[in-house]
Order: structure tokens, then C-alpha cells, then sequence
């Protein structure tokens, strides 16, 4: 297995605003996501995570710091070595609203296809290759042909996921893949994802919730306030969390039986945090 | 409104509401008159002051077709066609447009999703939890404000004075969510539902707002009912456990014995996936234990 | 979108009438059974076989003015919905992409021009710029563009910020390709239908211009023209005035209908009037205070 990994963050910093307004939105955050591992990205609404993503992506501009895609440093690359860099289809993305990341007037065939006509594989091609990641996301072939608006929540997150898979990424990113999904399909895309990283792609969720993709990674990071607070492996963090955020998240997160009786240590946590 | 409606059949045949009980749901069924449909089938609960009962279903399952029910808010076609509904030992079937205005906010309250959207968008949100006040507790408008800043602390949110003055666009959802409860709460009401209120928040904000919510509990004796699809939200917080689904209750008791003995296997279920996927197998052990 | 604006009985019917009048733009003085401006001393005549319509207070056939007029007056029509559509449509799609600078002098450049009364400017630059044709056009070309600019606007702004052009761009897209393959969809049924409202508008703008004199010349006819000059004799002969103003309001409720058709079939009612600012792609706000 190569030794190179698939992502590499060094020292991130995203700023907002200008003059006086301007806020630093994501603080030094490094971190590095070697080939086939999934990494849980965790912070609550605010904390950073999604902008770290789109940083990433090169949808947002950072102000410090270094980002290498798969060996390539993009930390200075202009938009048209974006546009390169993005059409060898190494990095993808999942949003977390495939109402809106789905375009509504192209079939679900059309958007799955789209990655691959933008590489420039003729049309027949790309139907043939795409059709090939129907039953990874457990899609009948003849849903292609509905417009977004024609589908329900899950099959239209599972399309969203088919058009991150077609180019056969290194590395797919996914916000919030179950969050908007009631318990049946949040048990079929977390199978779907499982899946996934049993193929081998590089993974990194974005989430609130900890105890959703507990079950996916082998790393959580926690980022808060724009800051990443902790990183380790998934059973180290949830059982010896070190940092006070961290465990506020693990002791907050809805288990059946002991969410309860922690409410006085969560109380402590806050108290800490917010002094 | 389908309450003043009345019911269209007959009363049926029910246990009498259990003495002390704040609000006795007794074998309530809800129909849709336009598709002539049932789609409530008899759900029964009491909850007896300073208790909190949790709903746990489905989109679709009925459990916030129940809390419009007890509000008296349901949509023109539905109606409650059997069973009834008594808060404070009246029979909501027979309360007047005039009486409903009275006990909505003051015998009972309730927050939903979404807290943005019960808020004006033009006004900041202090006036208007101070007109709740206002029109129920029939206070000058000092008077008023003081009791909203008191409200804004009772429901932990730091700064009141601030606060006060901001607009709902200004505030995060968990904040929102307060200041929905501190508006709920204002003319002390007996019971309040949170029909899915955490649905929409982080993670770590939902705990607060359940911590919050367990808090009020303690230390006003509010009842609660906690409407949630998350097995665990209402575990965390209720003495008793209800799970509907596709309109039929088929798990009720104490929340102990539905999370140790459940009964029916979508209990089981709910309970093997929470297992599978949640936080719980990560756990190596309880808590207490780890030093 | 033919083929659906057709399947609709409005657009059927729009289509109907409007083809009829466009073969009578295109072949109008040909079908003219005489030659519209000769004279004759049948003036005032009344219905007859030679004379459709009857003749007007010069003798000339009515029919045929009519006929010979249909070119001018659609021909103006149509003139007007295209300055418009260039004049409006490729400033309101800059806009979105321009920077802020271009955006508000543009805004505001529009909100002038709405503000601005039709007639009385047509008739003020007319007057400036001498009485011809081309100039009023012009003026009201330019006056007509603010829907064109606020629809093609609205439209972009909703495809500039959305998520899916933004999955495009992740898989490598160009500006070229996004635009061709998700903004001409959206911004197309948009134009189509303010296109059709525009013509119906220019159409009453260009009648009542050359009823007022403004434009084409006597003797040489427009529908306008001839229903001012025939106005006077309306309770002699009522077909001169009567048939032109007719066919005046006929067309422009077909082109209304035309535009509700094209709008009922694309869905995109009702978005075209916004002055929003785009979201440039910024984190997610973040919370005041604590949480």
C-alpha cells in the first residue's frame, strides 16, 4: 500500500470578512488523511469543519498554510491547475443536501454522468462506466430518468454519492451524509459507505455528531472554534477523550442508557469551555 | 378547528382519566376526513405533574398529529373521531374557541422545530416573549421586561440584556430554541411538548436544550412530553416511553423497562440499530467505571 | 418546451392567434385586396363586398390599411422586444459576475428607468431627436429592458450561488460548461416568458405612439395610426376606427397568453423580481455568544 497520503493540511488558515470585520475562521489546522482511511472530521455549527472542506476543494481561498491533493501542492495553484487537478477526478465531495447539490432540471442520470462527460469521455462511455457504481449505491437503473424533484431523501443522497463515485476518487468527502435521513436509509447509506472504505477510497466525514460516524472511521479530528482541539484513533477519542470539547461531545452524544446521568459532568464541561 | 368540531363518534367506551393526572390521553384515534382515513389508532397516556412521557416515531407516525391534537391545532380535516383528551380534569372536546385562547401558554405550552420560524423576523425577540407576557399575565410593559430578562436567564441563555435586543437572524438555533422556551414558559404553564424541538441542533446543542428541558422539570415541576424519532433523545429524559408506529403505540411503559425488556421487535429494533451504529459500541465501559 | 407550451389549450390558442398575425405581418400587403392608399369618393362607405370593411373619410379600403399596417405595427412590436431583451438581459447577467461596483450602477441605472413614465419620455426624446420611427423604438426598447435585466438577474443570482454548480466546478468544470449545461435552463424559460409580455407591451406602446402621431407618417398606416385618424369619424363609420383596435388588444392578450403558457410550463413563476445579493461563497455564519 503507498505510503503517500492522499491529503496533507499544514497550518490551514481561513480568514472571513475585511478590515475590521475580518475573522479568522480556521486556525493553523493541520491534518492528513493517508490513501484508503476514513477520517471523522467532528464540530458543531460554526466550528470550521465545512470551511475546511471547501479550502480544501479550492471553493474558499485560505490566507496560510499548505494543502498537497494525492502529491500535488495546490496551495498556490490558480484556477485553471484547479480545473486540472480536478478533472483527474482525485478529490470528490458529497453535499449534504442533495435537494440542492443536485441541479433540478438534469435527470438523475445526467447529474451522475456530469463528472465524467466534464473529463471529456464521450457520452455513451460515461453511461457505461457510471452504470457500473449502480448497485455500490444500491440504485435501480431505472431511477436515472427522475428528475431530483421525482425522488425521495435517500435516493437522492444515494445519487449524490454515485456522482462522487464515477470518477473513482482517492478521496471523498461527504457533509453530514445521514444526518437529514430518517432511520431506514441512514442504515443503508451507512452501509453503502462501509462499503466504501472496504474498497479502498480515502474518506473524510463531516459531522456534528460523533456517534454517527463512530462506525466509519479509523481517526476522528475535533475542530472547535476553528481550531482542531484533538485527533487520534476512533476508540482512543471516544474512551480517553483529552481535550474539554471532546468530551462534552462524547458525553453529549444521545446513547440509550447513559446520556442521563452524565448531565452533571456535561454541566462541568460546559462551565470549563465557556470560562 | 377540529375540536369545536366535536367527535364524530359516539364517546367510546375508556378507563376514566387516572385521578391527579395533569393531561389523560385516553384511547384517542385521529381520522383525516378528506381521504377518510385513519390514521391515528388509539394512543393513551397520562402525565401527572412534574412527570415527562416521550413519543418516539417516525416521520409520518402520528406522534406530532397526537401533540396537535392535545393543543387543539389540528388541521381542518383531521379530527379526533374517538377517544378523549382532559387537561386539568377539562375534556378539551368541550372547551370553546374563548377557553382554548385561555389554557394554550398558560395550562399548556409547547416548542416545535425549527425555532426561526415562530419568530417575527422584523422585531427583535425580547418585545416578543414580553407580549406573551403581556397578554397573558396582563403586566405593564416594565414589568414585562424584567420578567423576559428573568425568563432569558431561567432558560441559561448568558447576556439577557443583549439578547433581548437582538433579532432571530442574530442568534444561533440552540439559542433560538431558548428563547422558544423562555417564551413557552412564560405564563407558567402546567404542561409543555417538544415536538421534535432537538431535531434540527448539534449535537452538543441538543443536549443542552434536553439538559435544560430536565432542569425546568426539576425545578418548577413541569410535566413534559418529549416527541422525538430518536429512541435515545427521549430516554434521556423521560420517566415513560411511548413508540408509535404508522399509528399504532406498540411499545408503552417505563423507560427502563422499553430500553432493558422491550416488548415489540421495533422497539428491539430501534434499540439494535441505536447498538449497531451508535456511539454505545464504541464505549468500552460505563463511564463510572473509568477513572 | 414547443412541444409543452403547445400540449397546453392557452398556448395552443396563443400560438393560433399569434401565427395568424404574424402571416399578416409577413404577406399583410399582399393580401390586400386594394391598394390602401388610393383614394376614392366612396368615403364613409359601410360594409360591402368590394370593401370589407367599408372605407374610410378619404375612400381608401379599409381592409386593406389594415392589412398593409400589420407589418409596421408588429415589426415595431417585436423591434422593441429585442432592444429590450439586449439592453436588459446581458447587463442583468453581468451583474451577477461583474464585481459590486458594475452591480449597483446597474441597479440603480434600472431602478431609474423603471421610474420613468413611457409616453411622456418617448414623446420628450422623439421630440429631441426628430419624429421617425427608429428613434421611438429606441427609446422604447430601453424603456422596456428593466423586466428583462431583474428576470435574466434573478436567474442567474439563483444559479451563481447554488450547490450544484458548485459539484460541477469540484469535478472540473468550466465557466463554459456550467453555463451551457445548468444557466441556459434556467435563465431561458424566464426571457421566453418576459419576451412574449414585452411584445404584447410594445405593441400598446408602438399603437398609442402612432396614434399620437409619433413614428410612421400619414398616409402610411399603422394600427395605431389608423385608429387615431378614424377616431373621429367613429359614429359614421365605426369599422375604420374599430377594426384596427380590435386586432390591437386581440394580439396583445395573445402574447399575455403566450407568456403564461410558456411560464406555466417551465415553473419558474415569480421569481424574477429580486435584488439579492449573491452569496460569494462564505463559511457558515457563525453563532453569537454561546450556544
Amino acid at each position: 500500500m503507498s505510503a503517500r497520503n492522499v491529503l496533507e493540511v499544514e497550518d490551514l488558515e481561513v480568514h472571513y470578512g475585511l478590515g475590521r470585520r475580518r475573522r479568522r475562521v480556521l486556525d493553523g489546522v493541520s491534518l492528513s488523511v493517508a490513501n484508503g482511511e476514513a477520517v471523522g472530521l467532528i464540530g458543531e455549527t460554526g466550528s470550521g469543519k465545512t470551511t475546511l472542506a471547501r479550502a480544501v476543494l479550492g471553493l474558499v481561498p485560505f490566507s496560510a498554510g499548505r494543502v498537497v491533493i494525492d502529491g500535488q501542492d495546490v496551495s498556490q495553484a490558480k484556477a485553471r491547475q484547479w480545473r486540472a487537478l480536478r478533472r483527474r477526478g482525485v478529490v470528490q465531495y458529497v453535499f449534504q443536501d442533495p435537494l440542492r447539490s443536485l441541479d433540478p432540471d438534469l435527470t438523475a442520470g445526467q447529474s451522475i454522468v456530469e463528472p465524467l462527460l466534464i473529463q471529456g469521455i464521450s457520452s455513451g462511455e460515461a453511461d457505461a462506466r457510471a452504470r457500473a457504481f449502480l448497485d455500490r449505491v444500491r440504485l435501480d437503473p431505472e431511477l436515472l430518468g427522475r428528475l431530483p424533484g421525482e425522488l425521495s431523501g435517500g435516493q437522492r443522497q444515494r445519487v449524490a454519492v454515485a456522482r462522487a463515485l464515477v470518477t473513482e476518487p482517492k478521496l471523498i468527502m461527504l457533509d453530514e451524509p445521514v444526518s437529514a435521513l430518517d432511520s431506514a436509509n441512514r442504515v443503508q447509506v451507512m452501509e453503502i459507505l462501509k462499503g466504501l472504505r472496504q474498497a479502498g477510497v480515502g474518506l473524510v466525514f463531516i459531522s456534528h455528531d460523533l456517534g454517527s460516524v463512530a462506525g466509519l472511521t479509523d481517526r476522528i479530528a475535533v475542530l472547535y472554534q476553528g481550531e482542531l482541539v484533538e485527533v487520534g484513533p476512533t476508540r482512543k477519542i471516544i474512551n480517553a477523550p483529552q481535550h474539554v470539547y471532546t468530551r462534552l461531545l462524547i458525553d453529549s452524544a444521545p446513547t440509550l442508557r447513559s446520556a442521563a446521568a452524565k448531565r452533571a459532568e456535561r454541566e462541568q464541561l460546559r462551565a470549563l469551555l465557556n470560562a | 378547528m377540529a375540536f369545536a368540531a366535536g367527535r364524530e363518534t359516539g364517546s367510546t367506551v375508556a378507563a376514566r382519566p387516572v385521578a391527579g393526572a395533569l393531561l389523560s390521553v385516553r384511547d384517542v384515534h385521529i381520522r383525516d376526513r378528506g381521504t377518510d382515513r385513519e390514521i391515528v389508532h388509539g394512543i393513551s397516556f397520562d402525565l401527572a405533574p412534574g412527570k415527562a412521557v416521550g413519543i418516539v416515531g417516525e416521520s409520518g407516525s402520528g406522534k406530532t398529529l397526537t401533540c396537535r391534537a392535545v393543543l387543539g391545532i389540528l388541521p381542518d380535516q383531521l379530527v379526533v373521531s374517538a377517544g378523549s383528551i382532559t387537561l386539568g380534569g377539562r375534556d378539551l372536546a368541550t372547551l370553546s374557541v374563548k377557553q382554548w385562547t385561555e389554557i394554550r401558554g398558560s395550562t399548556i405550552s409547547a416548542v416545535f422545530q425549527d425555532p426561526a420560524s415562530y419568530l417575527n423576523p422584523s422585531i427583535p425577540v425580547g418585545p416578543q416573549i414580553a407580549e406573551v407576557i403581556r397578554v397573558k399575565k396582563k403586566v405593564g410593559r416594565r414589568e414585562a421586561r424584567d420578567r423576559v430578562l428573568e425568563l432569558l436567564r431561567s432558560v441559561r441563555l448568558r447576556g439577557p440584556e443583549s439578547v433581548y435586543g437582538q433579532y432571530a437572524y442574530e442568534l444561533s438555533g440552540g439559542m433560538l430554541q431558548r428563547v422558544l422556551i423562555a417564551a413557552a414558559i412564560a405564563a407558567d404553564p402546567k404542561v409543555l411538548i417538544a415536538d421534535e424541538a432537538t431535531t434540527a441542533l448539534d449535537v452538543t446543542v441538543q443536549a443542552e436544550i434536553l439538559d435544560l428541558l430536565a432542569e425546568l422539570r426539576e425545578r418548577t415541576g413541569l410535566a413534559l412530553v418529549v416527541v422525538a424519532h430518536d429512541l435515545a433523545v427521549v430516554a434521556q429524559v423521560c420517566d415513560e416511553v411511548l413508540v408509535i408506529r404508522e399509528g399504532d403505540v406498540v411499545e408503552h411503559g417505563t423507560t427502563e423497562d422499553v430500553l432493558y425488556r422491550p416488548q415489540h421487535e421495533y422497539t428491539q429494533l430501534l434499540i439494535a440499530e441505536h447498538e449497531q451504529y451508535g456511539l454505545e459500541r464504541f464505549l468500552d465501559a460505563p463511564r463510572e467505571e473509568r477513572a | 418546451m414547443i412541444r409543452r407550451v403547445l400540449s397546453q389549450p392557452t398556448g395552443r390558442i396563443a400560438v393560433g392567434i399569434l401565427s395568424v398575425i404574424a402571416l399578416l405581418a409577413i404577406f399583410g400587403s399582399v393580401l390586400a385586396p386594394q391598394n390602401p392608399l388610393t383614394t376614392s369618393p366612396a368615403q364613409l362607405a359601410p360594409i360591402s363586398a368590394s370593401h370589407w370593411l367599408g372605407t374610410d373619410y378619404l375612400g381608401r379600403d379599409t381592409f386593406s390599411r389594415l392589412l398593409a399596417g400589420s407589418r409596421a405595427s408588429i415589426v415595431g412590436a417585436v423591434e422593441v422586444a429585442v432592444i429590450a431583451l439586449f439592453v436588459g438581459a446581458i447587463p442583468g447577467v453581468l451583474s451577477v459576475y461583474l464585481g459590486r461596483v458594475f452591480e449597483w450602477a446597474t441597479l440603480r441605472l434600472i431602478d431609474t428607468l423603471i421610474s420613468l413614465p413611457f409616453l411622456l419620455v418617448a414623446v420628450a426624446v422623439t421630440a429631441l431627436l426628430g419624429n421617425g420611427i427608429t428613434q421611438a423604438l429606441l427609446v422604447v426598447g430601453v424603456l422596456l429592458a428593466p423586466a428583462f435585466y431583474r428576470v435574466s438577474r434573478a436567474a442567474s443570482l439563483s444559479v451563481a450561488s447554488s450547490q450544484y454548480v458548485e459539484a460541477a466546478q469540484i469535478s472540473g468544470a468550466s465557466p463554459a460548461w456550467v453555463v451551457r449545461r445548468h444557466v441556459w435552463s434556467k435563465v431561458l424559460p424566464p426571457i421566453a416568458v418576459t419576451m412574449a409580455y414585452t411584445v404584447g407591451a410594445g405593441f400598446v406602446v408602438v399603437s398609442s405612439l402612432s396614434f399620437l402621431g409619433i413614428g410612421v407618417e400619414p398616409p402610411a398606416a399603422t394600427w395605431g395610426g389608423l385608429l387615431s385618424s378614424d377616431l373621429s369619424y367613429l359614429a359614421y363609420q365605426p369599422w375604420a376606427p374599430v377594426a384596427p383596435a380590435v386586432l390591437i388588444v386581440v394580439t396583445v392578450w395573445a402574447c399575455n397568453l403566450l407568456a403564461d403558457a410558456i411560464r406555466d410550463v417551465s415553473g419558474q413563476a415569480g421569481r424574477a423580481f429580486s435584488n439579492r445579493r449573491p452569496k460569494r461563497r462564505r463559511p457558515l455564519a457563525l453563532p453569537q455568544g454561546g450556544a
